[in-house]
């Protein structure tokens, strides 16, 4: 065939697989490549194998002749294949052998003759290295071999910051710790012209600073500010509704505690774009908090209907169910949603919650445990196992698990007041207080009525410590977040009762027993207070 | 002094804008107020042409009143200035005027959420208001229907109105910039209020009348969160006319009566005619126990403006009072076939049973009222009284401590509590009750004979207290002369004989000027023959032991026994008188 015809040919090619039409892409590249021999026309017959479904031919045509799989991308599209076969371990020595530390740097790339039979390697690509540091630790994580996998992750972010797929697997399966995360995103070399996407990367990281600080960094984003090359980028004049970043927010306001915003971002964002999954995801999580069961149905239903093989659908209808409070059910449905993919950590703490929502506290234990393990980077299975040992009054061994939680997510307001509760109880007022204040440092929007309980317990500590002025304006601080708490009443009764001034405490004993008529401690203060009350009143004369 | 005109100009741009914000009661109020205004000439007074003006008696009456205030009747008062405060113009848009429309009439048909929703996203000020308003309105009317479904004893729940947090949000961020208008800013006071914020209310209200004076609700929302004169006189209220509106029923509120009618005799230059003034002067006269005045005053009320309903609760209490039962079946008639529905009605018509008698379906309307308005004060204390009457305790407390919790000024409520703990034998928690009653009226002698009653009692058996109580009874006029005997009693058990005699010699002065008898009757006749006697004033123990002849009883054989005692002794002294004669 003559080389104008063969290009011709080349061009149909490249027409077929953009328009999906495989079996025409085979068929010409068959073609071509059986005239010239060339490597680059094997390579493109392989890809249209690869892209038709016809795994097992790619490869055999890949490894068919040995010489051509000292080019690393060719190696990377039979690894590839393999991935698609779901034959890890062979997919791995595909890949050869090669190690990596912990923090994600190659130590030794043992084929040193690596040769380039691609002429036009150009710069707009990802790194080769990095795609198969990629495919490494997915097979790595299909392994289930975890900390290997995310070694590699790590790898292929470093190769190559471009890499987004391998940050999203480190960040959503929760494989690092706060700490860890910072260091790898300061350690990445980004180009200039991606200043961008460092601020993407930050953004998608920081889940729980000041709103202030991260209120900046979207808003840079969204006007595109960040950078003088930035606002000339294609790209950027698209992030203003960026479902990705969008969703990041969202992300960061679920953890803060915001749910209504969180609800109404992603409502907003889902109206763009239905199936945004991340987005979806904090919709229903934040539909949870917000307890509208209804909505979560329809998303539900629909998800099922369109995406039965995501573990998002599934999960979505155990949120349902966990809505309306049935729980075993939910159970299963989370089950389900973590046989479909093993590694949905959404649907892994779901399932321990509904155990600590039947009290099963055993079963909850059990599968915190397993969560902690894997998903070695998130700290809620560490701060629900220490909730659920205090629940037991296994104070010591809350304490550590807690401690544990903060090492690895230092900046969780939830982790402080825990701590604080667990000080509490073993009596150590002082330190519990100090938690506590730490706690409230750590809230990074202005109080909501989530952190009604850090101020009475505050308000509590203080009483202990008899400082009962500061006590009282913790409680009134508590009660102007949520004015009906009955502990708060109770605190700021028992607080003006210490302090002799009965009249406050009885009109806020009463307060409180109107809340909740038959409350034993409440009942008999009052009737403590009144009686003293009665035995020393003297100002009407 | 505003003229009557500017004032009339005022109130008309008021009505128009408070009606266009769904603020349909102080609309009213203002338009009732606008025909309030006397008119320069009697007979062009713009109002139905069935109305017959004040009768002679009234215009007496309001004639003396304002005499007494002022030389002139039109001459206002020295010393008042009032600032004036210009009528904010209304941001038209006409793009989203229309918006505004399907919204309005959205609202008027309660389609709250659909209002709130046809103006989403807009910007400008009214708008931001009706759409807050519309969905605070949403949000009450679903706590309202959640609270009849998980209805608990007498209507208590828990339930809240979920948009609040919603709506504060938007509200306080508003504030914060500083674009919020007066209406704005009243639907953030009660917003506040009801999230319990009650001292940020108190001011954002402040700032809504200070730059809106003509909404009677936000003056209304701020009267119920002074509950102290302090807090009155420490509010920055700017000076307007509205302003003493507001302080009269402050006043009344505070129980400062007098203060309270002064202001109003000055309101009264200017809006001769309003009935509102008028039901406000006859309910401060009830609040002084001057029913014969109050009734005057109904009664004419309900002549000019027969199918008023606001106050009306008041008449009929008066009417109970003074149990004139014929008139008081008369206002319930009336009230049922105006409007059988609303709470001042269901009021009536409760009191109407109980003169009756008939405590079951009294209590069956207090209900009804109480469906219908869940903050109604009065009915949750009457309702309590008849409870008492039924004998149903536990029911009568709650009642009680409903009203407390809407009011916690209302005596009675407090006197009635106490009465119930007091029945249940529970001394310490009476005594407590007692003294927040007797804290709020301080001359009230009842108050004070139940508070000594339960010092005196078993538990805890404070004589010393007792008697103070007594004595602080006693120094209120005690009617029922209950006090006197107490203390005359207490003293003689504590053997001060020379108290008890006083105290006895004051209750039968009381009784004798009353022309009353009875046990305490003998029982004070008794003690003071016996006491004169033992102290050698035989003239005055001769006295009573005679006057206790008149009685039955083991008393009329002592007396005799003493009266023989006397007259030895007597003759004794005539003996010794004959001996020493020369």
């Amino acid at each position: 065939m003559r080389e104008e015809e063969l290009e011709r040919l080349r061009a149909i090619v490249r027409d077929c697989v953009g328009r999906h039409e495989y079996a025409s892409a085979m068929f010409y590249a068959g073609r071509v490549a059986l005239a010239t021999g060339d490597p680059t026309d094997i390579y493109m017959e392989a890809q249209a194998l690869l892209l038709a479904g016809h795994h097992r031919r790619a490869l055999h045509l890949l490894t068919s002749s040995p010489p051509l799989l000292r080019d690393l991308r060719f190696r990377c599209l039979a690894a590839k294949c393999l991935e698609e076969l779901k034959e890890w371990h062979d997919c791995l020595t595909m890949l050869g052998e090669a190690k990596v530390d912990e923090d994600g740097n190659v130590i030794s790339q043992k084929d040193s003759n690596m040769m380039n039979l691609d002429k036009e390697s150009d710069d707009h690509e990802i790194n080769i290295l990095s795609a198969i540091c990629l495919l490494r630790a997915k097979a790595y994580q299909a392994l289930d071999n975890r900390d290997i996998a995310k070694q590699w992750f790590k790898a292929a972010v470093k190769a190559d910051p471009m890499c987004y797929e391998a940050m999203e697997c480190l960040v959503d399966n929760y494989m690092l710790t706060c700490e860890e995360e910072k260091k790898l995103l300061s350690s990445l070399n980004f180009r200039k012209e991606d200043q961008w996407l460092y601020a993407h990367y930050s953004c998608m990281i920081s889940k729980h600073e000041k709103s202030s600080i991260l209120e900046a960094k979207f808003r840079d984003l969204e006007e595109g500010t960040s950078g003088s090359s930035f606002s000339i980028s294609p790209v950027n004049k698209s992030s203003k509704c960026n479902a990705d970043l969008m969703a990041c927010k969202a992300e960061y306001y679920y953890q803060c505690g915001e749910y209504q915003k969180c609800f109404d971002l992603t409502t907003a964002i889902l109206e763009k774009d239905p199936f945004h999954l991340k987005c979806v995801l904090y919709y229903l999580v934040a539909s949870v908090e917000l307890d509208r069961p209804n909505d979560i149905y329809v998303m539900a239903d629909s998800l099922v209907k369109n995406y039965p093989n995501k573990a998002v659908s599934w999960f979505a209808v155990g949120c349902y169910y966990y809505c309306i409070k049935k729980y075993s059910q939910a159970r299963q449905h989370f089950s389900k949603a973590t046989s479909i993919e093993g590694t949905y950590a959404p649907a892994w703490i779901a399932t321990c919650n509904t155990y600590a929502a039947q009290q099963e506290n055993d079963h909850a234990l059990t599968a915190y445990r397993t969560t902690a393990r894997l998903f070695p980077g998130c700290h809620l299975p560490m701060l629900y196992i220490g909730m659920e040992s205090m629940r037991t009054r296994n104070f010591k061994l809350a304490e550590q698990y807690l401690l544990e939680a903060k090492k690895k997510c230092p900046s969780d307001p939830l982790v402080y007041n825990e701590l604080g509760v667990v000080a509490y109880s073993m009596k150590d007022y002082e330190k519990a207080a100090q938690w506590l204040e730490l706690a409230l440092n750590h809230v990074s929007f202005p109080l909501s009525e989530l952190w009604e309980p850090t101020l009475v317990n505050l308000g509590h500590s203080s009483r202990k410590l008899k400082r009962y002025q500061k006590a009282i304006t913790y409680y009134e601080k508590a009660l102007a977040l949520s004015s009906r708490s009955l502990s708060a009443f109770a605190g700021l009764a028992y607080t003006y009762h210490l302090m002799d001034k009965f009249d406050e405490a009885i009109s806020y004993y009463h307060q409180a027993l109107w809340l909740k008529p038959d409350d034993q401690f409440c009942t008999d203060m009052l009737n403590f207070a009144i009686e003293e009350d009665a035995q020393t009143r003297k100002d009407f004369l | 002094m505003t003229s009557k005109e500017s004032c009339r100009n005022e109130l008309r741009h008021a009505v128009r804008q408070l009606s266009e914000r769904g603020l349909y009661s102080a609309s009213k109020w203002a338009a009732e107020l606008l025909v309030g205004i006397e008119p320069e000439t009697p007979s062009s007074r713009p109002c139905t042409s069935g109305v017959t003006p004040l009768s002679s008696t009234m215009r007496h009456l309001f004639r003396a009143i304002a005499a007494a205030e002022s030389p002139a009747t039109s001459t206002p008062p020295a010393g008042v200035s009032y600032v004036s405060t210009p009528i904010p113009a209304d941001d038209v848009d006409h793009d989203d005027y229309d918006s505004y429309l399907l919204a309005k009439s959205c609202f008027d048909c309660r389609e709250y959420r659909r209002a709130s929703h046809a103006l989403r996203g807009q910007t400008g000020k009214k708008a931001v208001f009706l759409r807050c308003y519309a969905l605070y309105m949403a949000g009450e009317k679903r706590k309202e229907e959640e609270t009849i479904e998980l209805e608990g004893p007498l209507g208590k729940s828990n339930s809240v109105n979920a948009e609040l947090v919603t709506i504060e949000r938007e509200l306080s961020s508003l504030h914060r910039n500083g674009s919020i208008d007066s209406f704005g800013l009243y639907l953030y006071g009660i917003v506040l209020r009801d999230k319990g914020c009650s001292s940020q209310a108190l001011s954002v209200l402040v700032e809504s009348v200070n730059s809106y004076p003509w909404n009677w609700s936000a003056w209304t929302e701020l009267l119920s969160l002074c509950t102290t004169l302090d807090m009155l006189e420490s509010l920055n209220l700017k000076n307007h006319w509205m302003k003493d509106f507001f302080l009269a029923s402050a006043f009344l509120e505070l129980k400062m009566f007098e203060e309270s009618l002064e202001t109003y005799k000055r309101l009264l230059t200017i809006f001769r005619l309003s009935d509102y003034i008028q039901a406000q002067v006859a309910t401060v006269h009830y609040n002084l126990r001057e029913l014969d005045e109050a009734e005057v005053v109904f009664e004419e009320l309900l002549r000019t403006d027969p199918y008023r309903m606001e106050s009306m609760d008041t008449y009929s209490n008066i009417l109970y009072a003074k149990e004139s039962f014929s008139t008081l079946s008369f206002l319930a008639h009336r009230v049922f076939l105006t409007d059988k529905y609303r709470p001042e009605s269901c009021c009536i018509i409760a009191n109407y049973y109980s003169l009756k008698g008939q405590h079951e379906k009294s209590v069956l309307y207090f209900r009804r009222a109480l469906k219908l308005n869940r903050k109604y004060l009065s009915a949750w204390t009457l309702m309590g009284h008849e409870y008492v009457e039924m004998k149903n305790t536990p029911a009568a407390i709650d009642a009680y401590r409903r009203a407390i919790e809407i009011n916690p000024r209302d005596y009675r409520a407090w006197y009635g509590l106490g009465q119930m703990y007091e029945m249940m034998g529970m001394m310490f928690y009476a005594l407590y009750y007692y003294s927040k009653s007797a804290a709020l009226q301080p001359n009230d002698a009842r108050l004070w004979n139940a508070m000594a009653h339960c010092y005196e009692s078993a538990p805890l058996g404070r004589i010393e207290e007792a008697i103070r109580c007594y004595k602080r009874s006693a120094d209120c006029n005690d009617a029922e002369g209950i006090a006197l005997h107490e203390l005359a009693r207490l003293y003689g058990e504590l053997g001060q004989t020379d108290q008890a005699a006083v105290y006895y010699k004051k209750d039968l002065d009381h009784m004798d000027s009353e022309e009353r008898q009875g046990p305490n009757y003998v029982e004070a006749l008794f003690f003071l023959a016996k006491y004169c006697k033992s102290v050698g004033r035989y003239e005055e123990a001769e006295h009573y032991a005679t006057r206790l002849l008149d009685s039955t009883g083991p008393e009329k054989e002592t007396a005799k026994s003493i009266l023989r005692g006397l007259r030895a002794s007597h003759s004794d002294f005539g003996s010794m008188d004959i001996d020493l004669a020369p």
